[in-house]
């Protein structure tokens, strides 16, 4: 058994099996294939038609099935094209007829098709008909079981539509962004969302066998949303999409290889999932944890200078610099919270903007000539903002400090300039405190 | 020479008409503002003449000519809020579409198309901005953004959905600096304008709208307080009101 396994894995790393090499290729196909059709439907908003679609072409795969009596691959391309297209259809004249919503219209229309072709996939198995062994892979895909001819049908049509979206993305970008101004141009656009919507349906139906009708609609979207984690120029997310689609599809039919009893669907569908949660997470600037370091960033920074203001203030009451302030002192002056004020104090001293006492903090800290200078700047910054806030905003003084509290961590020098300038180089702040020179 | 001509314009929404029997021309080479309170229908006005909305009745001509004769010649600045602008594109990607138009499906862009992109962002001030991706701009930006879209068209005739709302007085002059050069170069300009204040002083031609015209021509002959009260003034509310009983009824909006 374990030799088997390993005979696999070395045929699938090696491609030793033409076969093998045959399914991969195709599956790989496909999937970037939907990653970049997907681009289009996530960019336009539509992504639930798109789950809508994915659903859709079940009973339509059964019917041709009943019908044609074949598992011929072009018969059930037509059948699922045929009901995916109509899934559309019901859905924009629910839209335009009745008085129900998009969302509820797609929702009707997918779970209604959805179950109908359960029900005749259910008559089939029971119908007892030779040549459905196979058929109900259609739910959850098996990428092993794409043979001859199938491999050829979808590989083709997936090589298709990534050729559309090439010559055609000029134009699905400008109809993705502002349809109202690609119809100003004279831009067929009712043509290019049909182009677009059978684009989708085909993603959708080159899918079926390998991974199922139902997960194709992930297949479609996830990579396109993951993508867009990364970048910001839409060439770039759509290499990502297909990039990521190629690994999460050829990495589930891989895994459908090795273990036969593994549906490839759920196993491609997993990988992509996978990709998606590391792209929210750590996607630099709109990653989850690269939004929540900035914002740690930002308190640190509020936190150092609010203790540099606290020093700087202290010193300004007696005009002495050089006399060490207590812990005390500080957490008269301002509250603070202990541990990580006694975290940024070491931090402080380490940065050379406060020195201990004498050589030791439990005597206090004097602020160092830089220290002094940047504690300067923010009580500067501080009574600029409240002046200005009084004057040009008329605002009552008591109303101004907690504005002025945020305001002076982020004002930039250019900003301190104007602000200066515009309040004439003021000497005092509405309180009658003076509003230290620059250092 | 007539740059526009609306004839007997009713269109509506929902069964609701939004414009009444709206009958207009504008000579070529002016520019002109259409003024009125929300709702007014201004808009819905711009969106038919650039056959973005059926109408109900009525015909609009550009040039002389039905829109598909002349779209080259016309370029349309939608409302900032109508797009999503965290899109993944770039300043200049966006401007790019104003060639799409001429470019026709398959072609690519070349590099004449690159120089007008580049001379139309340096025309509203924009030109360091080509590279910055879209969802870095302020609102005065975006507008910039769209109005130099609208001048890599190089058309006649620039139809402009509430080009100052939302933006800072810097680019408001600089938007209004753009569009007198164009009048002086015989363009024709029509925009949704809010501020009445400034209106006598940036265009020349005025349309006050509420629903229905309620006058138009030279800004000085129009901008009076009598056709002020008439359009913002209570009177209009009837229109108003039979509208809402025709969408209540879903009642046809022309017998046949």
């Amino acid at each position: 058994m374990e030799q088997d396994l390993q005979t696999t894995l070395l045929d699938l790393l090696l491609f030793r099996q033409a076969n093998v090499v045959w399914v991969i290729g195709a599956t790989a196909l496909l999937s970037i294939s939907a990653g970049l059709v997907g681009c289009f439907a996530f960019l336009r908003k539509s992504t639930l038609a798109a789950d809508a679609i994915a659903h859709a072409v079940l009973p339509g795969v059964c019917l041709a099935f009943m019908i044609g009596g074949t598992k011929n691959p072009v018969v059930l391309l037509i059948g699922a094209f045929v009901t995916g297209w109509l899934s559309i259809m019901v859905v924009s004249w629910l839209k335009a007829n009745t008085k129900l919503k998009e969302d509820t219209a797609i929702a009707v229309v997918l779970s209604v098709f959805f179950g109908f072709g359960i029900l005749l996939m259910t008559h089939i198995q029971q119908s007892g008909n030779a040549a459905q062994s196979g058929l109900d892979k259609f739910l959850f895909g098996k990428a092993a079981a794409l043979i001859g001819v199938d491999v050829y049908v979808f590989g083709s049509l997936a090589v298709a539509l990534i050729l559309m979206v090439l010559l055609l993305m000029k134009e699905f970008t400008l109809l993705s962004f502002d349809r109202q101004y690609a119809q100003s141009l004279g831009m067929p656009v009712v043509l290019y969302e049909i182009i677009l919507s059978s684009m989708t349906v085909l993603a959708v139906v080159v899918g079926i066998q390998a991974v199922g009708v139902v997960l194709m609609a992930a297949m479609l979207i996830t990579p396109a949303a993951a993508a867009r984690y990364w970048t910001h120029s839409l060439p770039v997310m759509l290499v990502l999409a297909a990039t990521f689609g190629l690994v999460s599809g050829a990495g589930g039919a891989m895994v459908s290889y090795l273990a036969p009893g593994l549906p490839t669907g759920p196993c491609m569908v997993l990988l992509i999932t996978l990709i998606a949660i590391l792209s929210i997470l750590f996607a630099p600037r709109r990653g989850v944890i690269a939004e929540f370091r900035l914002q740690r960033r930002h308190q640190i920074r509020i936190l150092r200078e609010n203790i540099l203001k606290a020093f700087y203030q202290l010193a300004e009451t007696d005009g002495r610099f050089d006399t060490p302030r207590s812990l005390q002192t500080l957490l008269d002056r301002r509250s603070f919270s202990g541990k990580p004020l006694d975290k940024m104090l070491r931090q402080m001293v380490a940065d050379k903007l406060l020195s201990p006492a004498a050589g030791s903090s439990d005597l206090g800290w004097i602020l160092t000539p830089e220290g002094t200078n940047q504690g300067r700047r923010i009580v500067r910054l501080h009574r600029l903002w409240e002046l200005y806030l009084t004057t040009e905003l008329n605002l009552a003084p008591d109303h101004v400090h907690d504005d002025a509290e945020t305001v002076e961590h982020i004002l930039t020098p250019e900003l301190e300039a104007r602000l200066e300038q515009l309040l004439n180089f003021p000497d005092l702040d509405p309180h009658g405190e003076a509003i230290p020179k620059r250092g | 020479m007539i740059a526009l001509e609306v004839h007997d314009v009713t269109v509506s929404y929902n069964r609701k008409p939004v414009l009444w029997d709206i009958d207009l021309s504008l000579p070529e080479g002016v520019m002109a503002a259409i003024i009125g309170p929300n709702g007014a229908g201004k808009s819905t006005l711009l969106k038919s003449i650039m056959g973005l909305l059926p109408l109900s009745s009525g015909y609009v001509r550009l040039f002389g000519q039905p829109l598909e004769a002349v779209r080259g010649r016309i370029a349309y600045v939608p409302q900032r809020e109508s797009v999503d602008w965290d899109f993944p594109a770039s300043v200049q990607d966006v401007v790019m579409m104003g060639r799409y138009g001429k470019l026709g499906v398959f072609r690519r862009p070349g590099a004449a198309d690159r120089a007008i992109v580049t001379q139309s962002l340096e025309q509203v001030g924009m030109g360091a901005f080509a590279k910055r991706q879209i969802s870095q701009l302020s609102g005065g930006q975006q507008q910039r953004v769209f109005l130099a879209r609208a001048l890599a068209q190089k058309a006649d005739f620039y139809i402009l959905d509430e080009p100052f709302a939302g933006v800072d007085a810097a680019t408001e002059q600089a938007i209004v600096s753009v569009l007198h050069e164009m009048r002086a170069a015989g363009k024709t300009v029509v925009a949704v304008h809010h501020d009445l204040q400034t209106a006598g002083t940036y265009f020349d031609w005025v349309m006050l709208l509420n629903l229905h015209l309620a006058a138009y021509g030279p800004a000085a002959e129009v901008l009076t307080p009598e056709n002020l009260q008439k359009t913002y003034g209570g009177r209009l509310t009837m229109l108003a009101q039979v509208g809402e009983q025709l969408h209540k009824q879903a009642f046809p909006l022309r017998e046949q």
